[in-house]
């Protein structure tokens, strides 16, 4: 089944085509001049025409629903529902923590993808993979790195963290990149942090479970439901009048 | 003839709307999704809050406006979306949305300036009107003098300095202690009043250029309130809303028909939220059958944001072959 993954949740601009478990293309742009909000539909349409495939073979979307920047995952998500909206084709949302630990999936511990979130926090979550089925060890929260980290040395197994989020953390812990901490294993590759490819293949695979979303109601995961409020409290300037 | 049926979405500011539009003079839908009781608590628009229920209501809009329309996608001609003026996380949801569409169904792209919608809130039941032609948009968002000598552009020949005329209503609204939106409070009030019972200022009134400025205005409104009280005063709050309105629609009159002469023109558009106050609407008509001007409003439906205007203007656009690339990007000013 052809797939399209869309993933903007991060800085880098990232679009996938797979295929039965095959990645077909895996489109990425790095450091751009312009925003993920104008490349987005160059990007796609060059995709098309670099991998001989038409927009309407594509059978299905999948996209990064974060948690990550709002503004991307907006971009992401919009452009998303207008392509399957006109295509009248399924869409998945895909949380960016499960998606970045699927890249990963071989390392032989638990995977702790790590994502920067605002005031000096992180989105993070733990998996296990065993024999490509996974398991959640523990669902994304949001908290700052020094109660992560006391809380992934009480692991006796391997940990291994990576994600956008990791290259503040490498900076202040004063750690060589694939270096660690006891049991916490470091891995920085900023292009890894963007997985549209990732994103696709667990959207093949729940299709046909019929896992599909609802296409008018999926959201961006936003984690902190309240973040508009808390913004507002501190910031009253926010508020605009019409 | 030829139908062309265009579908317009706008998502600037706190309200999510589609609308279809047949040969840009038959509304077949107008759907609006308004946020403004959810931003009531706040006194004002929560960008955060304001992006994210656009999120939550653009597609089921627009699948409303297609049903309630009873049409699909394929019926399409074209998407005419706003890029700007608004709010950037609003922008962003229908912009995004409405270029992917129409990158899908290989339809193209009619990126319409909000300022630009508020104009053609007038035609969708009667003909343009010949060019050249003045617009004047005043809303809680805008307060621009705008001049189309050719259809499909315009030139802003003013603008506001600081607040625009409709977010001063809502602000002295406030300062007298009534829930936003205010403006139409102090209309009504107005009514009970008289206007000439205070003499407010009329900033810029006699400047060189076509720019408007409301802030010493709302202090001298603001001012006078708090004298009274210090002297004990007992304020007829009508009184003050008359006067103070009057001095808002001297201004836009004056400038209005000041441009009017000055271009030469013989037609004056009206548009946005402002446009629906009454007073209004007969200060202007006064003063055009004065200079013998023909003078626009739309209905009252149409002159706080939607989409129908949006899709009209598409369609005049379109008409004109003036279409925009996927890559068009938002802009907030
Ligand atoms: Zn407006």
């Amino acid at each position: 089944m052809l797939v399209l993954g869309i993933d903007t949740a991060t800085k880098v601009l990232n679009l996938a085509i797979v295929n039965n478990s095959e990645v077909i293309i895996d489109y990425k742009v790095n450091r751009m001049e312009k925003t993920h909000s104008t490349l987005i539909l160059s990007a796609l349409n060059n995709m098309l025409n670099l991998s001989g495939i038409k927009l309407k073979e594509i059978e299905g979307i999948a996209v990064s629903i974060g948690p990550g920047s709002f503004t991307g995952l907006r971009i992401g998500l919009s452009t998303a529902k207008g392509l399957a909206f006109a295509l009248s084709i399924p869409l998945i949302g895909v949380s960016s923590l499960e998606s970045s630990a699927f890249s990963w999936l071989s390392l032989p511990g638990i995977l702790c993808p790590i994502i920067k979130a605002r005031r000096g926090e992180y989105y993070f979550a733990l998996y296990e993979y065993k024999n490509k089925d996974s398991s959640i060890v523990k669902d994304y929260q949001c908290a700052k790195w020094v109660e992560i980290k006391q809380e992934l040395l009480e692991y006796r197994d391997h940990i291994y963290i990576f994600g956008d989020g990791i290259e503040d953390i490498i900076k202040d812990e004063k750690i060589e990149n694939y270096g660690h901490i006891a049991n916490i294993y470091f891995i920085n590759n900023s292009l890894n942090t963007a997985n549209a490819v990732s994103v696709a293949l667990l959207g093949e695979e729940r299709i046909p479970k019929k896992e599909c979303d609802d296409i008018y109601k999926l959201l961006p995961l936003y984690i902190s439901k309240s973040a508009a409020e808390v913004l507002i409290e501190k910031d009253p300037v926010l508020i605009i009048k019409k | 003839m030829k139908e062309t049926i265009i579908l317009g979405i706008e998502t600037s500011c706190d309200e999510t709307s589609a609308a279809i539009v047949k040969n840009g003079r038959y509304l077949l839908s107008n759907v609006i999704a308004s946020q403004t009781e959810i931003h009531q608590k706040y006194g004002g628009v929560v960008p955060e809050i304001a992006s994210r229920k656009h999120m939550e209501f653009i597609m089921i809009i627009c699948q409303e406006a297609l049903d309630k329309a009873r049409l699909t996608l394929h019926d399409i001609d074209g998407i005419a979306v706003v890029p700007g003026p608004g709010l950037k996380g609003s922008l962003l949801v229908g912009l995004s949305f409405a270029k992917a569409v129409a990158f899908a169904l290989e339809k193209p792209l009619i990126g319409v300036n909000h300022i630009e919608g508020h104009v053609y809130a007038n035609f969708l039941d009667k003909e343009l009107p010949e060019t050249p032609f003045l617009s004047l948009v005043v809303s809680g968002g805008h307060t621009s003098l705008l001049l189309i000598r050719e259809i499909g552009k315009l030139e802003v020949i003013g603008q506001t300095r600081d607040d625009a005329a409709g977010e001063i209503f809502d602000k002295i609204a406030k300062y007298l202690g009534f829930n936003y939106p205010g403006g139409p409070i102090i209309e009504e009030l107005a009514k009970k009043g008289r206007n000439d019972a205070i003499y407010f200022p009329r900033p810029l009134l006699n400047s060189d250029d076509f720019d408007f400025s409301f802030s010493g205005l709302k202090t001298a409104v603001i001012y006078f309130m708090m004298e009274e009280k210090a002297k004990d005063n007992p304020v007829n709050v009508s009184n003050v809303c008359a006067s103070f309105q009057k001095a808002i629609i001297d201004i836009l009159v004056y400038k209005t028909f000041k441009a009017t002469r000055m271009f030469k023109v013989k037609t004056v558009v009206i548009g946005g939220g402002v446009a629906a106050n009454e007073s209004l609407r007969k200060e202007f008509l006064k003063e055009a059958q004065k200079k013998k001007i023909t003078i626009y409003y739309p209905p009252k439906k149409l002159c706080t944001d939607n989409a129908a205007m949006i899709a009209c203007a598409g369609f005049y656009k379109l008409e004109r072959g003036i279409i925009d690339s996927y890559n068009l990007e938002v802009f907030t000013k």
